[in-house]
């Protein structure tokens, strides 16, 4: 039986970066915020201190920072045809669990998409004819622009302080910066990062072959910085233990360092940790949502809480999840294309080219999780895609976010897997190689998609998420493209070694980590038939029900998510207080 | 709880010698020699080796094998790590203790796994699908490798030469070695492998890497990795703590 408890204003599904971001907005302004988040506050644990944070096999190789897979994990087929097994330990994405969530063990990486990312179909067919997007690709405009997300961007990126180079403000090209930026109104709070000795060897054979290099935007802080919340972050010390780990120095911007406690602090804000959500509590007939039931973890007891507006900010497997099982909203059949809960699922498509440079120290182990130096020539709709057989792209990096042992050992192929001879290459190499690596796009098929599991079941009772994926032949050829030219980039570096361009093949494989970006499930759009939310995010079947996070991108980029994922919150916040002013489909 | 080893541990003991014997390095006796110069390791890398190498594992006794799973794992190691200019050999390194430990704990008892059923086998990216544990997996892989091994050569793993024995672990990575049961390409690689190379870069807290003998062969300096000053003073230069790793213990 569920104790019934007082009804709350606005109530969070999941305390993750969203949460943080929108509740930030929501309590500035005196609106009541409760969240709801499973896991505890790490802050204090080994996995913030010295010396247990620095433990590669406990955070990095056994990810104890993430999902427990004991608890609840996916299933996967690549096809709707095919018959879906559980993924009995997830290594391809992530999931965070704890006060923060996945946006504690990020890198840093921080990225606003293209300025056509939000009107990407009206972009290709403008440019390749209406005909030229495929008809398995349901590729969708997101219903905003990008100008309208841009005073969000700019607040983010000062609220955690993002250490980067503009390439492009207010339409004027900056020598440094990414030529291929959105328009931005001004210059990133914090410059660079230090640039690696494999960014300076990466940006040099960028320059000879004709490619603008430039550092990433990172959320890794190069100096001391106070955010305009008086919020601090200390300086980054290089350590290499950023994706899959918290920061024992503070210097990673992250909700548990910049959001939460502030939060915490705040009359009207309510963190409940160890708290479960089961289920959204939706009233059909007068399409709203009433509240949540969740579990505490620290009693066993189901609790129903209601509230005047629900928000799902969970990850979007489960931001899914909780409406397939509320039945909110049409689920997606892949054999008609019709339905909305569950479609444009999509992942990322991730190559990797290995460099060796015998006279040359990488020294791997001291790199932030985004000190790394890109080029942006083949990502997305930078490039004429004309007669190429596919559409998208990544950005090409020297891929140097650590040096952590056990994974981030790099030999030349053929090198045996063991004895004398596997010794000395890993005693040649290590500190003497890093990786010429595509961060590619995936863009949605009509087959990929998630519903909920007919046979497997979480620790909980209820059904798991079953992935109906795979990468598909725009993937491949993709990456066939993209990998040549990190290779060809590779060749120009004067390395000793190069070797041969690995494009991503075979199928899905949840075995092999690539990055932790699942989008969609819940996609926005301003056609009800096609999206779960509108522009808004507010969902079309519950005027006072919400998502936001990756699970709202219909497509995915070859770039990393945050950035418009927190434009996206930070907006969502301002869209809230309005609502709750005078509540109406926004 | 100690593993009594019996009269096995010295059949052990002669195939020790006789690994060491084949890669032309000399047995290493002794316990923990401690007090390693730093300065010391500053000299050219054989000697940086030969230095690790004056301190081997001197922690004995298996929580999880059995004395024959025990001979197997050892023999297996001091295969995939011999003795050489590099490194002691794996078991001076402490590398069956590290998978030992593993087992035994609750890697081997599936802590963070999916465990419930039903249990089709599926394509090979669904990945590990058995109801076993990976302590359960790991050990009826030994016993099927055992037996494979016993059926060709008519001697049990740690009875074979040291070349043969390196052939069939290749046999068995490469799918070469079938079991009527089990997929020991699987075993080998998605349990066995990565349990090797855990116990070579892991953390000597865990029981491998002793000595932090394989950070010293690589360059990686551990901790405390506070480098914000190194990255430019050591940009594209050998950074000396690379020399002298330090470990959790080092900062406990």
């Amino acid at each position: 039986m569920a104790t019934k408890l007082p009804k709350r204003n606005v109530v969070f599904i999941g305390g993750g970066l969203t949460a943080a971001l929108a509740a930030r907005q929501l309590t500035a302004k005196g609106v009541e915020v409760l969240v709801l988040e499973r896991g505890g506050d790490l802050r204090e644990s080994a996995a913030a201190k010295i010396p247990s944070q620095r433990d590669e096999l406990r955070w990095g190789v056994q990810n104890r920072l993430a999902q427990d897979w004991a608890v609840e994990t996916y299933t996967l087929r690549h096809s709707p045809a095919e018959v879906s097994l559980p993924v009995r330990r997830m290594e391809a994405f992530l999931p965070g669990e704890g006060m923060g969530g996945a946006a504690n063990h990020w890198n840093g990486q921080t990225w606003r998409w293209a300025e056509y990312d939000p009107v990407l179909r009206t972009r290709l067919e403008n440019r390749y004819g209406k005909k030229a997007i495929p008809a398995g690709m349901p590729l969708q405009d997101w219903g905003l622009t990008y100008a309208e997300l841009e005073p969000y961007h700019d607040l983010f990126e000062r609220l955690f302080g993002i250490a980067g180079k503009a390439g492009n403000i207010k339409g004027e090209i900056q020598p440094g910066g990414n030529p291929f930026e959105a328009p931005r109104s001004r210059e990133y709070p914090q410059p660079p990062l230090e640039i690696t000795e494999a960014g300076e060897i990466f940006a040099a054979a960028a320059q000879r072959l004709g490619y603008k290099a430039f550092p990433m935007a990172a959320g890794n802080s190069p100096h001391a910085y106070t955010n305009p919340d008086g919020m601090k972050l200390a300086p980054c010390q290089y350590c290499g233990h950023c994706e899959r780990f918290l920061c024992e120095a503070n210097a990673k911007a992250s909700p548990e360092v910049l959001l939460y406690p502030m939060l915490l602090e705040r009359p009207g804000f309510e963190l409940r940790l160890f708290s479960h959500v089961l289920a959204i509590d939706y009233d059909r007939k007068a399409k709203r949502a009433t509240g949540v039931r969740y579990l505490d973890l620290q009693t066993g007891e189901e609790h129903e809480q209601p509230a005047d507006v629900v928000v799902v900010a969970a990850f979007p497997m489960t931001s899914t999840k909780l409406l397939l099982l509320g039945r909110i909203g049409e689920p997606y059949d892949p054999r008609t294309g019709k339905g909305v809960v569950g479609r444009n699922f999509c992942y990322q498509v991730m190559s990797h080219t290995p460099a060796f440079y015998k006279d040359r120290s990488i020294n791997p182990f001291m790199a932030a999780g985004a000190s790394q130096t890109v080029v942006d020539e083949f990502n997305g709709d930078n490039f004429d895609h004309s007669g190429l057989g596919f559409f998208g792209g990544g950005y090409i990096y020297s891929n140097v976010t650590n040096g952590r042992p056990i994974g981030s050992r790099l030999v030349p192929a053929g090198t045996p897997r063991w004895g004398t001879k596997w010794k000395q290459a890993n005693a040649d190499w290590y500190a003497h190689a890093f990786n010429y690596s595509v961060h590619g796009s995936n863009y949605p098929h009509r087959d990929n998609y998630l519903d909920l599991d007919p046979d497997y079941r979480d620790a909980y009772g209820q059904p798991l998420v079953r992935m109906t994926y795979n990468f598909k032949d725009n993937d491949y050829r993709m990456s066939e493209y993209c990998t040549k030219k990190a290779h060809e980039i590779a060749l120009a570096s004067g390395a000793t070694l190069v070797s041969p361009p690995q494009p991503r093949r075979g199928d899905f494989d949840p075995g092999i980590y690539q990055t932790t970006h699942v989008t969609g499930g819940t996609i926005m759009g301003a056609d009800p038939k096609t999206s779960v939310v509108s522009p808004h995010l507010q969902h079309w079947d519950a005027e006072n029900l919400f998502v936001v996070g990756a699970s709202v991108y219909p497509h995915n980029s070859g770039y990393n998510p945050t950035g418009p994922l927190a434009a996206l919150a930070l907006r969502l916040g301002d869209d809230l207080l309005d609502y709750s002013g005078r509540p109406r489909r926004l | 709880m100690s593993d009594d080893l019996g009269d096995k541990s010295n059949e052990r003991r002669g195939f020790l010698k006789r690994v060491a014997a084949v890669s032309g390095a000399l047995p290493f006796t002794g316990g923990l020699a401690s007090g390693v110069a730093v300065a010391s390791l500053t000299a050219a890398r054989p000697a940086a080796a030969a230095e690790g190498a004056a301190q081997v594992n001197a922690v004995v006794g298996y929580n999880s094998l059995s004395p024959d799973e025990a001979a197997f794992v050892e023999t297996l190691v001091n295969i995939m790590c011999p003795a050489d200019e590099y490194t002691p050999s794996g078991v001076d390194c402490g590398l069956a203790i590290y998978i030992d430990r593993q087992l035994a704990g609750s890697f081997g008892k599936g802590a963070g796994r999916y465990l419930r059923g039903p249990w089709p086998q599926g394509k090979p990216q669904h990945g590990y699908q058995l109801p076993l544990t990976p302590e359960q997996h790991f050990k009826a892989g030994v016993a099927a490798a055992g037996q494979a091994c016993q059926t060709k050569f008519g001697k049990s793993f740690d009875q074979i030469s040291g070349a043969d024995a390196n052939t069939f672990l290749r046999e068995v990575a490469g799918g070469k070695v079938s079991d009527p049961e089990l997929n020991l390409a699987s075993w080998f690689n998605e349990l066995v492998y990565p349990l090797f190379t855990q116990a070579c870069f892991a953390d000597p807290i865990y029981g491998g890497n002793h000595g932090k003998v394989f950070w010293k062969l690589i360059g990686y300096p551990g901790l405390p990795a506070v480098h914000s000053q190194n990255m430019t003073a050591f940009r594209g230069k050998p950074f000396p703590g690379a020399l002298d790793p330090k470990s959790i213990q080092d900062f406990s």
